[in-house]
């Protein structure tokens, strides 16, 4: 079973992958990895969505907590590869134009 | 013809996987999707691969409804089930979910910000608008039981011509 999600750091970005389902499930293990993930203050965030198939608003809260969380820092953030039902749910909740999808 | 499909599951996000799964394949009975990506038919056909805008609705709110259950209705405590009655017809779909769980305030819910920006991304309190506005119909009735009914239909162009 793939692992759900996993974060790489780079000397220019932090790329986190998130596989399958960001759900209310999985949702509060990436919150920790969030926390980690901000804490470093990273400059430049890209989220990879290419491999997820699903997200439900708790997928998406913890999401806005990266995002605010690297804003915060002053870093940039980036969602690369949304498809399908995220990113049905993203243009209904009108984060795309904020996540620039 | 229209059938109806009865599953019951214990209140706890734990079984929403399985309760998912067979309200996306209901979906495809409307929609007519296939869940085999015709570029890779090896693909897995059991793995969640939602693409025809109904069935991304359809699940859409059903996930998030039975988050609301599970979390509000029986506080995360799982101790009670979750009836779910399916019936797909040729151009639609309407979910019965029933609880016997705290019944929820619906009226209380915060409608969300039309105007979203980057400042005012919020944490929490979507699901109930993500499912309302998936759908085409939400009704919901406080009892016990607490009564939860989903309907979407299917735009008349995408009917298929034939299909029983």
């Amino acid at each position: 079973m793939p692992v759900p999600f996993d974060v790489q750091l780079s000397s220019d970005e932090t790329k986190v992958t998130i596989r399958g389902s960001l759900d209310i499930n999985g949702a509060p293990a990436l919150a920790d990895e969030i926390d980690k993930v901000v804490a470093t203050r990273p400059s430049k965030v890209v989220v990879d969505l290419s491999e997820l198939d699903l997200i439900d608003s708790s997928g998406v809260a913890a999401l806005v907590k990266l995002y605010k969380g690297v804003r915060g820092g002053g870093g940039a953030f980036r969602i690369s590869g949304a498809r399908d039902q995220p990113l049905a749910i993203f243009k209904l909740l009108r984060m795309d134009k904020v996540f620039n999808l | 013809m229209v059938a109806t499909i009865r599953l019951s599951v214990p209140g706890a996000l734990r079984y929403r996987p399985i309760a998912v799964r067979v309200v996306a394949e209901a979906a495809r009975l409307v929609s007519g999707s296939s869940p085999r990506d015709p570029k890779n038919p090896t693909i897995d056909p059991l793995a969640h691969d939602i693409r025809h805008p109904f069935d991304t609705a359809v699940v859409s709110a059903f996930m998030e409804i039975f988050n609301n259950i599970a979390i509000h209705a029986y506080q995360r405590k799982g101790a009670g089930t979750i009836e779910i009655e399916i019936t797909p017809s040729l151009d639609a779909i309407v979910i019965e979910v029933k609880d016997d769980g705290r019944p929820f305030d619906i009226d209380n819910v915060v409608p969300l910000s039309t105007d979203l920006d980057e400042e005012a991304l919020p944490e929490g309190g979507m699901g109930i608008h993500i499912a309302k506005t998936m759908l085409d119909e939400m009704t919901y009735e406080p009892g016990p039981p607490n009564i939860w009914r989903l309907c979407k239909r299917l735009p008349a162009t995408q009917v298929a011509v034939g299909r029983s």
